[in-house]
């Protein structure tokens, strides 16, 4: 009996081993851990030791309100202000385009799509935002940049066709519905209706061709542009945002789809006016993911913007070729001196600097939100 | 709102997302279809006789007999060619000398096509670029070349306009003379001049490639990116693993554990690019890890990249292991070490396992980061242990490097999308791997 | 005594030689294709020989052989005084040997009518002073301004060889990568001007006559061709008689070199002398 007691606690000198190697591990552990989270840090530090002797010899001014990029001529001018545009430009079209059917499909894919479709659909769209970048880039510059240069025109022409014609339509019938609601309070005669969306049908048709004729009229100089660059930074962001928002909206759980059905909701009305506020946080963390990776993007936008350093004139004229910040630092760092730490290669390093803050401040914007939504949750 | 109002606004909402999808859907495939169709051609194609013979000089592959009976054969199919070249030489030189300098550079043009096209003219002193050696190896660049013999790309510009692009036939201009009937031979008898075959090139994934991509495969490309990958892995699996345990299991919060999170999630929305400028500055510029660029310096720039996606996978599948289990191994007496080592990690790994699958994939592709610290266009492979302190070809790097910088961008389209389709399914399939393990936990865990 | 430390030291330097024949070249994209060619040849012939090859610029390539970080050099124009002295500074002696000569053709879609122009037209199409064909007798077009990123020697030297110390080129130039990316562009593009080197050129795209001379091997030598200049791979300090690196550079002036060169599309340096 005392044997098998002995057996089981320990002597003084073994639990005094055993805390400190546990204390020791936990040591250990704990360093390892820093090293894998502190790296960020060292990251920052390094980037900004680089960085700040550009600031120091040439100041700010320049660098960022300036639009004469000559790194290399002498005197050398660093006005980046261009590159800036630049990258926010390609940056804000593609989040533009990805967001709205990014959106929706994420929708179509918590609420619409039966659930066995939706356990195929979901692995498909997280593999293909594994797709590497350089394969997109490839794509741009192959097929895509010729298609632009060759039958620009007409190909944008169609894929307006494509996408508004059916969108167009729905929008008729809803307005003549609409229309219908407002003007007949009880109920419309089916003529009226038919009539109105007619008559909808009919603006929308002329819509659809003017723009569409206007579109196949534009001439594209040239086919790698900030157009390219941004539909294939759109196809990158998709999937990201999609299966993030899909996420959002699959945790506000069961309980709130079901009372507001049981209140007599529509499936659109639950999810618009129900689900989408309670997944807001979640939706606008996917929509920053996208943001992120559109503007952290380096190899498309390298092969397919064009590089040229210019605001383009007016602003929103995509199909002029713009330069990245992104594309600039790897297309232009081969040349900077390091050994010497020449002007150049600092100010490569301003832009990375910058990068950094902005996917910072991006980080924050979103850990701020999900906390407020966290907070109002447990208020409520 | 009306009933009907709302059953409409409905069923336009249900049709626009479902539109999204489509649309989405139709997308990715008008991207990625190109990239599976065109990149099978580097597998799949239809092989001259030039390929089997580049194969039997430059791989050592290939029947040597079949091979010479074969080419035996198309040089019979050829031999009125070169006789009629032979024959328009010696007329050559008894024309007057105005016409003979008019046809002179015609007759040129005509004479590297056929070079070009059916290689090198019997007798000849051979080139020494491998590029030049051997005819068209591909039936469907033959075909394209083909056209380039028969027709001479001429502009009009008699418009006021831009220049018209007109396919001049050039059987005119050797009208009356003895090369006039190689246009129709060509024309005609080129597959038995070539006698195509449908091949299949499996070893185009880890054959060297032969004279810059002209010919052979993406071997020392594949195998970079694969060191790469490994490399990176083997270093950011261990910290991750690691910072993942201690997050979960031990971390009691407080300032610091907040600080270091917060830190983690930064790491994740770094740049790729900005990797690149730090694994320059730091890795090589600072501590020197190798002489400029190395696998290794790459590797540990990837390893940060991937970093934060490892330890995000491992601490969820730390705590989706269910609390009994954890408590039951406190209860009979272990201590949180043996209890971490020997329950929560075996139960957690297929779910760790997956998020290193996804992360290597992830590695494999990048770009960005290794343009400074790993990549360079040819390189040779050797021993792995040597090979980490040497720069490396990637596929990743290289693809972008021979669709811009290589010099005959043209020819070598099959290569590219080779090397782009192989990227992407060696991406994809480590993301269905990982989708495949994560499918048999779930099962698992409801069974 | 000396003596035997002299031979063993010998014997263990060509031990490690033969154990180790690794040579790293980085530099110019133009080079680039001659020196891949050179390399491969080169392993062919000599296998258990591994030489890699980067294709990062000849700024970079400077670099690389300032820092130690390459052995061989390529660069597509000579070393400028800042980068001479910096080496002289880091005791790196840079020795020069001319691989080819190369002429830099202004290349635009063949639809475009124009034929040629002279030096000022070009230049005055680079800073944007131009900015339709129809100025310089072409059709109604805007053109699209194409060069080389500025770490180039083949962007070095047009700089040097067009514009000269006024003129700058217009940020509405777009920038490609390299030669290959250049012609690339320019055969895509109607309307596109650019300008790459020699090798690079072919029947896909149309070369300019600039102040009336079309570009070939003849004017590139004698120098009528106004944008003409000469290839060079640097080492540090003249290689050692019998090392890798001198076999290597010896291949330049060999028949079979000179082949090599010539079917890349560049001209050899022996085309000079058969002249």
């Amino acid at each position: 009996m005392k044997r098998t007691v002995e057996k089981i606690t320990l002597t003084a000198r073994e639990k005094f081993v055993r805390q400190v190697f546990s204390t020791l591990g936990r040591a250990i552990l704990f360093s390892v851990t820093s090293v894998a989270a502190l790296a960020v840090l060292a990251i920052i530090f390094f980037i900004a030791r680089d960085a700040l002797p550009f600031f120091k010899n040439e100041g700010m001014r320049e660098f960022f309100f300036n639009k004469s990029w000559y790194p290399t001529r002498e005197p050398a001018q660093f006005g980046a202000m261009a590159i800036f545009t630049g990258s926010l430009l390609v940056t804000f079209f593609a989040v533009i385009t990805a967001v709205p059917p990014g959106v929706f499909a994420a929708f179509c894919m918590s609420d619409i799509l039966a659930f066995r479709v939706r356990q195929v659909l979901k692995p498909v769209i997280e593999m293909l935002a594994a797709i590497p970048s350089v394969t997109y880039g490839f794509f741009a510059l192959v097929v895509l940049a010729p298609l632009l240069q060759n039958h620009g025109g007409m190909a944008l022409a169609v894929a307006w066709w494509v996408l508004a014609t059916p969108i167009m339509l729905v929008a008729s019938l809803v307005m003549a519905e609409l229309i219908c609601g407002l003007r007949y309070k009880e109920r419309a005669g089916f003529a009226v209706r038919a009539a109105l969306t007619l008559i909808f049908a009919a603006l929308s048709a002329v819509l659809l061709l003017r723009v569409g004729s206007k579109l196949s009229g534009l001439e594209v100089a040239s086919g790698v542009n900030a157009l390219n660059a941004s539909i294939i930074l759109a196809a990158m962001a998709l999937p990201t945002i999609v299966s993030v928002s899909e996420d959002a909206l699959q945790a506000c759980g069961r309980e709130l789809r079901e009372g507001s059905y049981a209140l007599g909701a529509t499936r659109a009305e639950t999810l618009i006016k129900v689900i989408l506020p309670a997944s807001a946080s979640g939706i606008f963390s996917a929509v920053l993911l996208g943001v992120m990776r559109a503007l952290g993007e380096t190899m498309v936008v390298l092969m397919a913007s064009g590089n040229a350093a210019q605001v383009p004139s007016p602003i929103y004229n995509l199909l002029q070729p713009v330069r990245t910040l992104t594309a600039t630092i790897a297309s232009e760092m081969g040349e900077a001196d390091q050994m010497t730490g020449s002007s150049h290669y600092h100010v490569l390093f301003a832009m990375g600097l910058c990068l950094l803050i902005f996917s910072f401040l991006c980080n924050l914007a979103g850990e701020w939100i999900v906390n407020r939504q966290r907070r109002k949750l447990r208020g409520a | 709102m009306r009933l009907s109002t709302r059953k409409l606004l409905d069923k336009s909402f249900t049709f626009c997302a479902v539109m999204a999808v489509v649309v989405l859907t139709a997308f990715l495939i008008f991207v990625l279809a190109p990239i599976f169709v065109r990149g099978c051609g580097a597998y799949v194609f239809r092989g001259t006789v030039e390929y089997r013979r580049m194969m039997l000089d430059q791989f050592g592959r290939g029947d040597e007999v079949a091979l010479a009976r074969e080419i035996a054969l198309a040089q019979t199919a050829r031999q009125p060619v070169y006789s009629a070249v032979t024959a328009f030489e010696a007329e050559l030189k008894q024309m007057p000398a105005a016409r003979r300098r008019e046809m002179r550079p015609l007759f040129k043009v005509v004479r590297e096509g056929l070079e070009l096209l059916l290689g090198p003219e019997p007798g000849k002193p051979l080139p020494t670029l491998p590029r030049m050696l051997y005819g068209q190896t591909r039936w469907d660049g033959a075909r394209r070349h083909l056209k380039h013999v028969l027709y001479e790309v001429q502009w009009d510009y008699s418009d006021d306009d831009d220049g018209v692009r007109v396919l001049a036939p050039r059987k005119p201009f050797f009208a009356g003379t003895a090369l006039e009937p190689i246009f129709d031979l060509l024309e005609n008898d080129l597959d038995r001049m070539l006698n195509p075959r449908l091949t299949f090139y499996g070893r185009f994934l880890t054959d060297k490639s032969v004279d810059a991509h002209f010919f052979g495969g993406i071997g020392p490309e594949v195998m970079g990116t694969i060191y790469l990958a490994l490399t990176a892995m083997l270093i950011a699996v261990p910290l991750g693993v690691v910072a993942a345990i201690y997050f979960q299991e031990y971390a009691e919060g407080g300032a610091v554990m907040t600080f270091l999170r917060s830190c983690v999630n930064t790491l994740a929305g770094v740049p790729s690019i900005v990797f690149g400028l730090f694994g320059l500055a730091f890795f090589i510029n600072t501590i020197k890890v190798s002489q400029g660029k190395s696998v290794l310096a790459g590797a540990l720039t990837l390893a940060l990249l991937v970093l934060p996606t490892v330890i995000r996978a491992s601490e969820e599948a730390i705590a989706a292991v269910p609390r009994a289990y954890k408590e039951g191994a406190l209860a009979l007496g272990a201590g949180q070490w043996r209890t971490v080592l020997t329950i929560i990690l075996p139960a957690a790994l297929p779910g760790i396992l997956t998020g290193v699958v996804i992360s290597m994939g992830r590695a494999a592709g990048e770009t960005a980061p290794i343009i400074f610290t790993a990549a360079v266009s040819v390189g040779k492979l050797s021993r792995p242990l040597k090979m980490l302190f040497r720069d490396t070809p990637a596929l990743s790097w290289n693809l972008y490097n021979i669709c811009t910088e290589h010099e005959a961008v043209d020819r070598i389209r099959h290569v590219q999308y080779g090397m782009a389709l192989t990227l992407v399914v060696l991406v994809l399939a480590l993301n269905l791997v990982a989708i495949l393990i994560r499918a048999r936990v779930s099962k698992r865990l409801k069974g | 005594m000396k003596k035997s430390i002299l031979t063993a030291g010998l014997i263990i330097g060509s031990l490690t030689v033969n154990a180790e024949q690794k040579m790293v070249m980085d530099g110019s994209t133009t080079v680039g294709p001659i020196a891949k060619a050179f390399a491969e040849y080169y392993m062919r012939e000599n296998p258990g020989v591994n030489i890699s090859v980067s294709e990062s610029g000849s700024g970079n390539g400077a670099k690389s052989l300032l820092n130690g970080n390459c052995d061989i050099a390529n660069l597509s124009r000579d070393l400028k005084d800042s980068e001479q002295q910096a080496m002289k500074d880091k005791g790196v002696n840079p020795v020069k040997h001319v691989v080819a000569f190369d002429a830099l053709p202004v290349i635009v879609h063949p639809s475009n009518r124009v034929k040629g122009l002279t030096i000022g037209q070009v230049r005055d199409i680079y800073s944007g002073k131009i900015t339709n064909w129809k100025e310089v007798g072409g059709s109604d077009r805007k053109i699209v301004v194409v060069s080389r990123e500025t770490n180039s020697g083949t962007f070095e030297t047009f700089s040097e060889l067009v514009m000269g110390k006024d003129a700058r080129i217009s940020s509405k130039t777009e920038y490609a990568g390299s030669n290959g990316a250049v012609r690339q562009r320019v055969q895509m593009t109607k309307g596109a001007i650019g300008y790459a080197g020699l090798g690079f050129v072919d029947r896909s795209v149309k070369a300019l006559e600039i102040n009336g001379v079309m570009p070939c091997v003849q004017c590139v030598l004698d120098k009528t061709y106004p944008l003409a200049r000469e290839l060079f791979m640097f080492t540090d300090g003249e290689p050692r008689k019998g090392s890798l690196a001198a076999r290597f550079l010896a291949l330049i002036n060999t028949e079979k070199g000179c082949e090599i060169v010539e079917e890349i599309g560049y001209v050899p340096v022996n085309a000079a002398m058969r002249k």
